[in-house]
């Protein structure tokens, strides 16, 4: 054995937190022989272990890759403070679960982007890695470096960082580029040439390579737009969709980790996308069009995951999965078949309608945890602008169906500083609030019971998101915000209900790296320099080091969050295409200011979004099967 | 049914917790498919029963728990169902039908041996060099007079978190045997202590007694492994197994 590892085995593990965080000896870990294979890949979580190992997305193309017998793909994810600081006193680099090897041996990286707060994780992984972090100071000897995930379509604050991006639904794309990236390396005894594979990669539907653009700006210094400096190479890349949801690969082997995790149980995907188009929400664009899974084979599933997992608990997970069209007869046949072997189901999302509350009854004959449900603004006027499909009536029909069924705990989750927000819609989040907890005391009065309701509003901040009717949408400054929580505070009388909200710092920055361009990826250095990593964990982040990263660079980060833009504004994502058209978007977005809602095209017309028509794909429901 | 089964906590689970550990366990049985028996009430859990805890960090080739079925299988289908469906660094060794035992393992189990490593981070006479193979046979010398000068003593106090406070407790009666070895850079000890409810002696704990009398300068990284487990009655040392 090398002697850093040993090293590790006997100094370091030992001594760090939570060690298991770092070993691949999990059930279903798949610990491949290198020499027997023409592609070695790492997926890289920029998160802690517990955090990433709760991800599906991995789970996937962890199963996908290492199915072929020509790939291996391990995992490594984003090492705690205390053994950063080991790794770092030591000289030791950052390492793969599976088999040990420092992150810079395998011949690709992919890190996932699941929020913009883990970017300086990525910095601080490749550093630690020994890996040069700008992509143009990276010789054909260093590993190439990929990303994909819902802030792949706005990468451009990582360009600097990352070779290049896959856009949409990975299971659809991956096995094409590995297969592009091991015959480029048969052909040259095992070697790269770095540019020559980006281009090759680059004919790839779905894959950005950002070095094949320039980003232009007018004399202002404002982005004017993005041209293609290389030959042959597309002005615009399309997401990759999964058609059929059924015939879609899925993990029925997945790891099962030792440690405890954020989500410990079974996930069974019943359905992709969600077209209630809620005008914030950018998951709502980028997963469209609805795509279920059917029933029989969910039910499948679910068996062979149970005999291969040993959880004790099935997910039913989705954007929302009271909206999938057989699940009742899903939630049915799974509980029967599973309820004797003490195996429980869990819901993740609830829609605010009775239905839901029912199927939560439904699904607590095995364990009972708290409801949790989001109307996201105070009054029935936002609620419209957001399209948020939620009335009044129906939030108190669904609190009176929680606490006549013996809950006594509910949760609301809301946003603040949505588009067109005055103090009206605050008050009416307090007000909101305090009639269901009034509902809740009538109901558990009526019933005899001791216990008294307890409601928790729980508000996060507004993130106008590319992609969204929002897109356009000024962020409310970072002194309003706190502002406006403070109202909102002073406005929640009752004791019985507890107001807790994101810190507004965070929300700020988050929209600067989702909207901002490439001249980002030099704040991005300058904060993780600073000892910027982690900064999606309170304890760690630390606003002071990002207004110091923001003065060195010389970009003022209001400019990006907090100015409204046009819609002939260029984007710095506008070559990135979600299959949903701008002008849909645009539409939505007037269609808000003018308190207009849109009907889900599920159940209603077609909206004309422009996914189902440029992508050829469709809306799959199984209902009536 | 009750069964009881022997494993081991090998190195590549090492880290586990006893929690950790624990569900590990389950997830195996019920990837086995085993007819597990669950207690009653509102969150119904299996019913198994571990003999003890393994801290982090320490492996262990002979640890017990008893586990309770819904209906009757043969043992060796069960240790042949769970020995396929075990993660990494956890095995089972014997699974044998409780029949006599009538307390659980817990309450029987006193006895624990262990092997532990502890690294030579100095030597006590650097200036003297002797051929490697007399060097070896001092050495020797040396370990057994200073593990016979430490168990000499009737008396060797430690200090322990208690609920109420720090509280000194007199381990030497808990320690039954005791020897050591020096090989490499290493010193093995090997120790026989008393476990469970009766009185529990840590290995880490015997190690600090061995230090504060050794000549040579002992290291923090210890690695610890238990080779069993056993039940100290009428005058005997039995494995579990043998009275079950």
């Amino acid at each position: 054995m090398e002697q850093w590892k040993q090293v590790l085995e006997e100094e370091i593990l030992p001594k760090v937190m939570k060690p298991l965080r770092y070993q691949g000896n999990e059930y279903n870990a798949v610990k491949k022989d290198w020499k027997a294979v023409k592609l070695r890949s790492l997926f890289a979580f920029p998160d802690v272990y517990e955090v990433g190992m709760s991800h599906l997305g991995l789970q996937i193309l962890y199963g996908l890759v290492n199915e072929q017998a020509d790939y291996l793909l391990e995992r490594v994810f984003a090492p705690w403070t205390d053994l950063e600081e080991e790794l770092r006193s030591r000289g030791i680099p950052l390492f793969s679960l599976e088999s040990v090897k420092p992150i810079a041996a395998f011949d690709c990286l992919g890190f996932t982007l699941q929020y913009e707060m883990s970017y300086t994780n990525i910095l601080n992984m490749l550093d630690l890695g020994g890996i040069p972090l700008l992509a143009k100071e990276r010789g054909d000897d260093y590993p190439v470096i990929m990303a994909g995930g819902p802030c792949a379509y706005n990468p451009e604050p990582l360009v600097d960082f990352i070779d290049f991006f896959v856009l949409g639904e990975g299971e659809e794309v991956i096995l094409e580029i590995y297969q592009i990236m091991a015959e480029h390396r048969a052909l040259r005894q095992g070697k790269q040439d770095k540019k020559q594979l980006l281009k090759e990669l680059a004919q790839v539907n779905g894959v950005y390579v950002p070095a094949f653009y320039e980003a232009l700006y007018d004399e202002k210094g404002k982005f004017a737009g993005m041209k293609v400096k290389e030959p042959g190479v597309a002005p615009r890349v399309a997401k990759r969709v999964v058609k059929d949801l059924d015939q879609a690969y899925f993990p029925l082997r997945p790891i099962v980790p030792y440690l405890e995790v954020v989500h410990d149980r079974m996930m069974l995907e019943v359905l992709r996308g969600c077209t209630r188009g809620c005008r914030f929400c950018q998951a709502g664009v980028l997963y469209r069009p609805v795509r279920e899974r059917s029933k029989d084979l969910l039910v499948q599933q679910a068996e062979q995951l149970s005999k291969n997992t040993g959880h004790n608990e099935i997910s039913l997970t989705s954007l929302s999965t009271s909206d999938y069209t057989c699940v009742e007869p899903l939630l049915r046949e799974v509980l029967n078949r599973f309820e004797g072997r003490n195996i429980g189901v869990s819901l993740p999302s609830l829609r605010v309608d009775s239905f839901s509350v029912n199927l939560a009854k439904e699904v607590q004959r095995v364990r009972k945890t708290g409801l949790t449900f989001a109307p996201e603004a105070g009054t029935q006027r936002l609620r419209d602008v957001i399209n948020k499909n939620v009335t009044e009536e129906k939030m108190l029909e669904v609190a009176e169906a929680v606490f006549s069924e013996g809950w006594t705990q509910l949760k609301l989750y809301f946003m603040l500083g949505l588009p067109t927000e005055t103090l009206v819609d605050l008050e009416g989040i307090a007000e909101l609030a305090a009639k269901v907890l009034a509902k809740g005391r009538e109901i558990l009065r009526e019933k005899g019971s001791k216990q008294a309701p307890k409601i928790t509003v729980s508000v996060s901040s507004f993130v106008p998101k590319p992609h969204t009717a929002f897109q356009w949408e000024a962020q409310d400054s970072l002194a309003l915000l706190q502002e406006k929580q403070k109202y909102l505070r002073s406005k929640i009388k009752e004791k019985r209900i507890t107001y807790n909200y994101h810190d507004a710092e965070l929300s700020f920055m988050e929209a600067v790296f989702a909207k901002g361009d490439r001249r980002l990826g030099q704040v991005l250095l300058a904060a993780w320099r600073l000892g910027c990593r982690f900064d999606g964990w309170s304890e760690y982040f630390c606003y002071e080091k990002w207004q110091e990263a923001f003065r060195q660079v010389g970009i003022v980060p209001e400019q990006i969050a907090n100015v409204p833009l046009e819609f002939t504004t260029p984007l710095p994502w506008d070559h990135l295409d979600s299959g949903v058209k701008k002008e849909f978007l645009w539409q939505e977005r007037e269609k808000a200011y003018q308190i207009t809602t849109t009907g889900d095209c599920r159940f209603a017309a077609c909206s004309v979004c422009g996914v189902c028509q440029d992508l050829d794909v469709a809306v799959s429901l199984k209902k009536g099967e | 049914m009750l069964l009881c089964l022997q494993y081991s906590k090998e190195e590549e689970a090492r880290f586990l917790s006893h929690l950790d550990l624990m569900m590990a366990m389950e997830r195996a049985f019920r990837r086995a498919g085993l007819p597990l028996a669950f207690s009653e009430g509102f969150n119904p859990h299996p019913r198994i029963a571990y003999a003890s805890a393994l801290a982090v960090g320490v492996t262990s080739e002979g640890e017990y728990l008893d586990l309770q079925l819904r209906e009757e299988l043969p043992p060796e289908v069960v240790l042949e169902r769970v020995s396929k469906v075990l993660p990494r660094g956890l095995r089972v060794k014997a699974v044998v039908p409780v029949t006599k035992r009538k307390q659980s393992l817990m309450a029987v189990i006193n006895l624990a041996r262990y092997r532990v490593e502890v690294p030579i981070v100095q030597d006590y006479d650097q200036e003297i060099e002797k051929e490697l193979l007399l060097q070896e046979v001092i050495d020797q010398e040396v370990i057994d007079r200073v593990i016979a000068q430490a168990i000499a003593f009737p008396v060797y106090l430690v200090q322990r978190q208690g609920k109420k406070g720090i509280r000194e407790v007199n381990i030497r009666p808990g320690i039954r045997e005791l020897t050591g070895q020096i090989r490499g850079r290493k010193l093995i000890l090997e120790m026989a202590v008393q476990t469970g409810s009766s009185g529990n002696v840590k290995p880490e704990e015997v190690v600090k007694m061995v230090r504060a009398r050794s000549p040579w300068q002992l290291g923090e990284n210890l690695r610890i492994h238990r080779l069993g487990l056993y039940i100290y009655a009428d005058t005997q040392v039995w494995l579990p197994l043998e009275r079950s």
